[in-house]
């Protein structure tokens, strides 16, 4: 079965080590600027991991067809030759986890390593897991309940 | 090209407003690695003795190490070095959360502040970039609230800011400077210093990252730290924080209770960790970088003591508001320790200086007119909080308890001076000294910044935790005698024991990750290996100790250059007398002076008057520190 990132909020505790694991994996360095994964981390006591959940909107927005789904690991992913870092795919993500790198000057998201996502193997608090796609579905429908249920009472 | 540090030092002059970057030399910083050690270097050489902390002549270092920020799992941290205004020693104060890394990230390994503002001024320091800025619209403000409109005004949700509170601006000895609101670089009035300076905060932020000289070497390392640490011995720090401390340490006899007259308190299950963590912990809190995460989000929802969510209370916070001025109800501390935070007082001078004055009160050193009326007794949560606000202020009998439990006591005389638990005039930390280690009796007494459990490490993992955190191999004596022995095998002992701690202070690191052995903790081979594939220097541990070693005795001589010797390396009066009651009634200090000898002699150092000796700072390379 295919695998997803998986996060759960409650667990994390606002370390941002999946952040610098992406980076130092990604460029070689400790850059939490330069992460495909992210950390928000609001007072009082907010500590929210934010991942790509590999959607695809950014796929059809693409001007050069740089974007494109890896049938391998189901990850939508950058082409660098194609892309021109025009900052499409940037506006049309509804989570804010595209980014256009500022030495590469290209479009960069989370292809989930290729398949051994380095944030999740490293999350000291099980915060981040790379799970089987229905384990995951069914955690983004009890966030989304609860969510919505939290809205109810508000 | 620089790896694993910014490679730039920061100095700002508050009187003439000049602005400084200047490069470091790299073969100068690696012979004392970098955070402490080298901000030890620079205010030897630049900070004469005899200057007041609180004139614009004294100079404070905020400073990082190579592994500040690099996914090294205890690089959270940076310290804040300076000469404390409580004490008149050497301080450094270390704090955790996200500054250090976020200002490494802008660019900067260490930043020097000199002189004073003429008017409340903030530091603005983003990206290489740096302003002197007006802080008038802040001056008066609690940490919360200059916290919050600094985030607005820059409308940048992620910089991190370090601040005083009112404590500060009033130049409470003990006032500490906060970060990221709920953390302290707390000890010794570091807060007093920055408002003497009218400094109101710092504020950075940073997108450079650190570069990494081998980073499939450094990844090796760090997994293999990462897991290390997943045997770590004090596996309750992860699990329920630092206050998992008070229901261990009192089962066994080591909780300070009653402004240290005992060690047990028989009320502890009303203020332990399990009481915090099932009824008012809101959730985990990390600093940067940290796998552990033993940080609590904590509030009082209603009652008296009702209080919003803020970081904490620690341990330390614990014994001190509670035991310590045998408080039980634990909405009290969690209080305390909000109120301390928000306007930035260090809350073990606090806690200890108000049960210093709370016992002086039951004796008749004190009366109700002494006090605005305060009814002083043991317990007294009101009147304990209701205190904590006039230190603040320095308000009436709040601005005598704000001097600290060193002054009080001369003030008070010979009766007061015989209860005043303080080394060097900083108040005692929550680690009993004659019960839980003799090491740490050692520490307090001769540690730079006096009374101290933190740096260069909590020493009673020797006797008490019987680890040898990775030193065995480099001539600790193996294994330790038990706890009551005070020999000159510990003595020789505290040798190793601070020279491992002090490798964290050096790097840039939080000294908790290193307690364990080989296999469980970082010890300073696993050290060695980090900082090597970081930096790409070939450093072995050895070179770490050495560095260590340079930092421990620089320290040493600043101190003595300020007058200090053998002869205030001592313990308060109440650690001769045994402990009443609990589990570890009858213990006591009787034998220091051994322990002293056998240090001071395995350091190296002068027996006569504790300081290093001109042959040991030769061997160190540190010949201008010979007087």
């Amino acid at each position: 079965m295919a695998k997803i990132l998986m996060v759960d909020p409650s667990l994390c505790t606002g370390c941002h080590r999946c952040e610098m694991w992406c980076s130092l994996t990604k460029y070689g360095e400790i850059n939490p600027s330069r992460t495909n994964v992210y950390v928000v981390r609001r007072e009082p006591g907010i500590d929210v991991p934010v991942v790509c959940l590999q959607c695809g909107l950014c796929i059809n927005v693409c001007p050069t067809g740089a974007l494109k789904r890896d049938q391998k690991t189901m990850a939508v992913v950058v082409d660098g030759e194609k892309c021109v870092g025009c900052g499409k795919c940037v506006s049309v993500c509804p989570i804010g986890v595209l980014r256009i790198d500022k030495e590469t000057k290209i479009a960069t998201k989370c292809d989930l390593c290729g398949g051994s996502p380095a944030c999740a193997a490293h999350c000291p608090q099980n915060a981040i897991r790379y799970e089987n796609v229905d384990k995951v579905a069914a955690k983004r429908r009890e966030l989304w309940a609860v969510a919505q249920a939290k809205k109810i009472k508000e | 090209m620089w790896y694993g540090y910014a490679g730039k030092l920061l100095r700002v002059n508050l009187t003439t407003k000049d602005i400084k970057i200047e490069e470091l030399d790299q073969q100068e910083l690696r012979k004392y690695i970098g955070c402490s050690g080298y901000a030890a270097k620079i205010l030897y050489q630049e900070m004469p003795a005899g200057i007041d902390p609180l004139s614009p002549e004294s100079k404070v270092v905020l400073s990082t190490g190579p592994v500040t920020g690099t996914l090294t799992p205890s690089g959270g941290s940076y310290e804040v070095c300076y000469k404390s205004p409580l004490t008149g020693t050497w301080n450094q104060a270390r704090s955790g959360g996200a500054f250090g890394p976020k200002l490494k990230y802008a660019g900067f390994d260490f930043v020097i502040i000199e002189g004073k503002a003429e008017e409340p001024v903030y530091l603005y320091i983003y990206d290489g970039s740096v302003e002197i800025r007006c802080a008038k619209h802040l001056w008066g403000l609690n940490v919360e609230e200059t916290t919050d409109t600094l985030i607005r005004e820059l409308d940048d949700p992620e910089i991190c800011i370090a601040a005083i509170g009112q404590a500060g601006e009033n130049g409470v000895l003990y006032a500490a400077l906060m970060n990221d609101r709920g953390r302290a670089a707390g000890r010794g009035g570091i807060g007093a210093v920055f408002g003497s300076k009218n400094l109101k905060a710092v504020v950075v932020n940073g997108h450079k990252g650190v570069k990494v000289a081998q980073p499939e070497k450094f990844a090796k390392a760090i997994e293999k730290a990462e897991q290390w640490l997943q045997n770590y011995p004090f596996q309750s720090i992860p699990l329920f924080g630092t206050v998992g401390l008070v229901s261990l340490n009192n089962s066994l006899g080591i909780l300070p209770t009653k402004n240290f007259e005992t060690a047990y308190f028989e009320k502890a299950e009303k203020v332990s960790g399990e009481v915090i963590n099932k009824q008012y912990n809101i959730k985990r809190r990390a600093c940067y970088g940290c796998n552990f995460a033993c940080g609590r989000y904590t509030a009082v929802k209603n009652g008296k003591f009702a209080t919003p969510p803020m970081e904490g209370p620690e341990y330390e916070t614990v014994d001190m508001f509670g035991p310590i001025c045998l408080v039980e109800d634990i909405e009290a501390v969690i209080r305390a320790n909000y109120l301390c935070n928000v306007y930035g007082l260090d809350t073990i001078s606090t806690g200890l200086s108000i049960g210093f004055v709370m016992e002086c009160y039951e004796k008749g050193l004190l009366t109700e007119k002494d006090t605005d009326g305060l009814d002083l007794r043991w317990g007294n949560a009101e009147a304990m909080i209701k205190l904590i606000e006039k230190i603040v202020t320095k308000e009436g009998f709040g601005a005598f308890v704000a001097q600290g439990v060193k002054r009080m006591a001369e003030k008070l005389g010979p009766k007061a001076e015989e209860i005043a638990n303080h080394v060097k005039g900083l108040e005692v930390p929550a680690h009993e000294p004659r019960s839980e280690s003799k090491v740490i009796a050692l520490q307090y007494a001769v540690t730079p910044r006096g009374a101290c459990h933190m740096h260069p490490t909590w020493a009673s993992t020797f006797d008490f935790g019987q680890l040898e955190c990775g030193m065995k191999e480099f001539g600790m004596p193996w294994p330790p005698e038990p706890i009551p022995a005070e020999t000159p095998t510990k003595g020789k002992a505290y040798r190793y024991v601070a020279l491992q701690g002090e490798i964290s202070e050096i790097v840039g690191a939080c000294i908790f990750h290193s307690w364990g052995t080989e296999g469980s903790c970082i010890t300073p081979q696993l050290y060695a290996e980090i900082v090597s594939a970081l930096t790409g220097w070939d450093v072995t541990a050895e070179e770490l100790i050495k560095a260590a070693e340079r930092s421990w005795n620089l320290k040493r001589c600043f101190n003595g250059r300020e007058g200090f010797t053998r002869k205030d390396d001592k313990l308060p009066k109440r650690f001769s007398q045994a402990i009443p009651n609990g589990p570890s009634k009858g213990a006591k200090v009787e034998n220091l002076d051994t322990m002293l000898d056998a240090y001071y002699e395995a350091m190296g150092w002068d027996k006569a008057t504790g300081l290093p000796t001109s042959e040991k700072l030769k061997e160190l390379g540190l010949e201008f520190a010979i007087n």
